[in-house]
């Protein structure tokens, strides 16, 4: 085989007796399908997507074009080690995805929303495709009476669900143990540290059921785990799979995960969130005399070396003396993810995940994002109307 | 794969047309990490695409077991496939269009192993000892890609293309003060014995440091320079406004614009997929259509939208060679395939003398999420640093630019001439702005 010839040609030969015998493991799947895809007839899923338009357009006459995608992923895994280990996954998924146009004279806007999870098509039953498309419709009519976003450092709600985009762009990333073995990220070195407010609790937990990053077992076959990042703003474990684990001197806590075969596996997150609070959601708005709520976050990116994030806002409105004013557009949320979790003040306890795609050096893989809404009392907001 | 038998069935079972698309992707990489060999992943992939049309509509279907054991199971499938798409989309399997080839002239040479792990141990030393405020080099590493592509239908058409590039990618990490900078670049190499690692590491290692000692700034509009490199992934990121497709399916900014004027007089877009300077040049898009240079953007008038067969049946026009996949299991797209900023007369240093008092931004980031393709609008986390007296001085960080892109590049007062070719097939010059929305602190 020419690619082990490859391999060999880069790493050099080495003469030994190699003998394995593989074993398999077996284990209860955490998260059984009810309704297989594969089962379903193309007209029955269409009709999924038919729904959703149909509750986007209907939803308001300014809605003058939608787009729905339907995604339905089965993957099958096995992994057979040189120690021996031989197991393997079965992992379906199913995502929904809507975007809805709206126009008012000259003024174009979108909105969107695209739910999933680890489950089969019985998700559509708790999770309707109207729901999905009114969402989408919801957010594209808010944005044609959006105004310019204004710019500076101001105390900033972050909601629920989405929202927890910013702890997997401003800290996640940086507590995979990718960048941590390498001291290539802010939180190498800090286990045991206070790295947030004592308010902020995070899990990175890959075994709730049906969850849209959720696992029997990693890529490396670890079984998945709910790993405790943060207990009361102190920090208490990374995410780590086996190679940066022996280069850490600390075990691999199956959170080895890969897009597919052509990648190699390298700690990633799974359903990443922060634990809820106890302040309620009225109260966050308290004492702002000027502010942001972000409602709904679009992506954002993060440079685990210098901490440094970017976040877009999709959907957003102006606090003013407590209380929403108007919404705005055009929004970015940028920082440094040390600052940040410090200046988390308020945590409220509507906790509510969302998902996403989260890219890395081992391509590109479904993750949960969640919070409840929290409040940060200072962050840099870019806008385009300079006040 | 029996290609012929497998057209033959598909228009046995009823297809008009049938086509079949392989691309064969083989890919080594080398990673350096602390003097020894990091990772290493050689990969080996064949990918088939199939397209039928049935009853006037297209089927889709992809895979990498593509043996002929599979094809009535797969041709039938493809067959229920066409039977539930309800789109009245005119569909298109192209027929043969004679075209002069055009061929690559990059070389690029296969290095021995031991040669690229010379090359990587070099580079990760000449990082550690370039300055004593270097606190690590992350990443260095080589990657061969050689990609193959063909296409076969049934109306005869059979075309190929082959590309081979290497590439070797180094970041380093410099800390003062407790505060941590980074920076990462990458260069295609023909023959590593002729490449200049004395440059490459400078230009890495200088822009890291630089970046040291960076405070943000007072929000505001300001005359700014973006640099070659923060232009080229700001075109990037918005050449997506060219596509006829979003222009026919009408949620594009340009769709009404054809014709009109959309930017400055001072700038021309070209897309040139045979552009000699590019490392990567086709001959033919993924629907088998020959590719040509033509102008986008002519003296700020939008000329031309790019197509594909469907998009351009909609708006009543000719593909323009345009009908790129994101990859061989996708649908065909529209995208740009080497598309650049006519470049002008000054050089970066000229220009900050002629903006005098300004930023130059040398960095943008989070640009798969910051942009708002309906509308243009933006808003980017962004870095660079500040001109006084038409001189760099102090480095900035921890702002954002933002605004609409159309209204920002109607504020173009100096078109630069530092274009380049890099690995990404759209690029531009650095461009100086009479104004951009700063926010800071």
């Amino acid at each position: 085989m020419p690619l082990i010839s490859d391999l060999v040609d880069s790493i050099g030969r080495a003469e030994k007796e190699v003998s394995v015998q593989l074993k398999e493991v077996e284990y209860e799947n955490a998260h059984p399908v009810k309704i297989d895809f594969e089962t379903v007839s193309l007209k029955d899923k269409a009709d999924l997507l038919m729904r959703a338009t149909k509750a986007a357009q209907e939803a308001d006459d300014r809605i003058i074009k939608v787009q729905a995608n339907l995604l339905n992923v089965k993957e099958k895994v096995q992994i057979s080690s040189s120690e021996g280990k031989l197991i393997g996954d079965t992992r379906v998924r199913t995502r929904i995805a809507v975007s809805a146009f709206s126009c008012e004279g000259d003024n174009m806007q979108s909105g969107s929303d695209a739910p999933g999870a680890g489950m089969g098509l019985e998700y559509y039953e708790e999770m309707t495709p109207e729901e999905v498309g009114r969402e989408a419709a919801r957010e594209a009519i808010v944005n044609l009476s959006a105004k310019d976003c204004p710019s500076g450092k101001m105390p900033v709600i972050i909601d629920n669900g989405f929202g927890g985009v910013i702890f997997h762009e401003a800290c996640g990333h940086a507590l995979e143990a990718t960048g941590v073995a390498k001291n290539a990220s802010v939180f190498a070195g800090k286990l045991g540290e206070r790295i947030a407010n004592t308010c902020v609790s995070a899990v990175d937990d890959g075994t709730i059921p049906g969850a849209w990053g959720s696992q029997n077992i990693d890529d490396e076959g670890n079984f998945q785990q709910r790993r405790e990042l943060i207990k009361d703003g102190i920090l208490s474990t990374y995410m780590i799979d086996r190679l940066n684990g022996r280069r850490m001197g600390m075990e691999s806590t199956g959170s080895g995960r890969r897009q597919s075969y052509q990648y190699e596996p390298t700690s990633r997150m799974s359903n990443t969130f922060i634990l809820p609070g106890d302040t309620p959601f009225e109260e966050l708005f308290e004492g702002i005399e000027r502010g942001l709520y972000a409602k709904k976050m679009g992506g954002g990116s993060v440079n685990p070396q210098t901490g440094e994030f970017n976040f877009a806002v999709n959907e957003g409105y102006l606090i003013i003396d407590g209380k929403i004013a108007y919404p705005v557009k055009g929004a970015a949320l940028i920082g440094n993810g040390r600052d940040i979790l410090m200046n988390i003040t308020k945590v409220s306890d509507n906790l509510s995940r969302r998902q996403g795609m989260c890219g890395s050096i081992s391509g590109s893989i479904p993750t949960d994002v969640g919070q409840p809404a929290i409040l940060v009392s200072s962050i840099t907001v870019g806008g385009t109307a300079n006040e | 794969m029996n290609r012929e038998m497998w057209i033959k069935k598909a228009l046995e079972e009823g297809f008009e047309s049938f086509e079949i698309y392989q691309d064969v992707e083989e890919e080594k990489k080398y990673t350096w990490y602390k003097g020894a060999l990091d990772t290493f992943v050689t990969s080996h992939v064949t990918g088939t695409a199939l397209r039928g049309i049935y009853g006037g509509r297209l089927a889709n279907y992809a895979t990498e077991d593509s043996g002929d054991g599979q094809m009535e199971k797969v041709i039938s499938l493809m067959k229920e496939q066409a039977q539930a798409v309800t789109s009245e989309d005119q569909v298109f399997i192209r027929e043969p269009k004679d075209s002069e080839e055009y061929k690559d002239t990059h070389c690029f040479e296969i290095p021995a192993a031991d040669e690229v792990k010379t090359l990587l141990s070099d580079i990760e030393k000449m990082i550690l000892s370039y300055d004593e405020r270097v606190i690590s080099v992350n990443e260095v590493e080589w990657e061969e890609i050689v990609s193959k592509r063909e296409i076969v239908n049934s109306k005869g058409l059979s075309v190929k293309d082959k590309s081979r590039i290497h590439v070797v990618i180094a970041e380093c990490a410099v800390m003062e003060n407790e505060e941590v900078k980074d920076s990462f670049d990458y260069k295609a190499v023909e023959k590593i014995s002729d490449f200049d690692k004395e440059a490459f590491v400078k230009k890495i290692c200088d822009k890291a440091l630089k970046k040291l000692g960076a405070s943000s700034l007072k929000s505001g509009n300001y005359p700014v320079i973006i640099d070659r490199d923060a232009m080229s992934d700001l075109l990037g990121a918005f050449s997506y406004l060219f596509s006829g497709d979003l222009i026919s399916k009408g949620i594009s900014p340009l769709r009404d614009k054809l014709g009109k004027e959309i930017f400055s007089g001072k700038i021309t877009v070209v897309d040139d997929p045979r552009c000699p300077e590019s490392y990567q040049t086709d001959n033919y898009d993924d629907e088998g259509c020959p590719t040509y240079k033509k102008e986008v953007v002519k003296d700020g008038v939008f000329a031309l939208a790019l197509q594909n067969s469907k998009t351009a049946a909609k708006m009543g026009t000719e593909s323009t060679g345009n009908g790129f996949k994101a990859g061989y299991a996708s649908a065909v797209g529209v995208s740009p395939m080497n598309c650049y900023i006519v470049p002008g007369e000054k050089s970066l240093e000229e220009l900050m003398a002629e903006m005098g008092e300004g930023l130059v931004v040398d960095d943008v980031a989070g640009l798969h999420a910051g942009i708002d393709h309906v509308t243009g609008n933006f808003s980017l986390q962004c870095a660079g640093y500040l001109v006084e007296g038409g001189k760099r001085t102090k480095s900035v960080s921890l702002i954002t630019m933002a605004g609409n892109f159309l209204d920002m590049m109607k504020k173009v007062k100096e078109v630069g001439s530092d274009l380049e070719w890099g690995l990404s097939n759209v690029t531009a010059p650095s461009i100086l702005f009479t104004e951009v929305a700063i926010a800071g602190e």
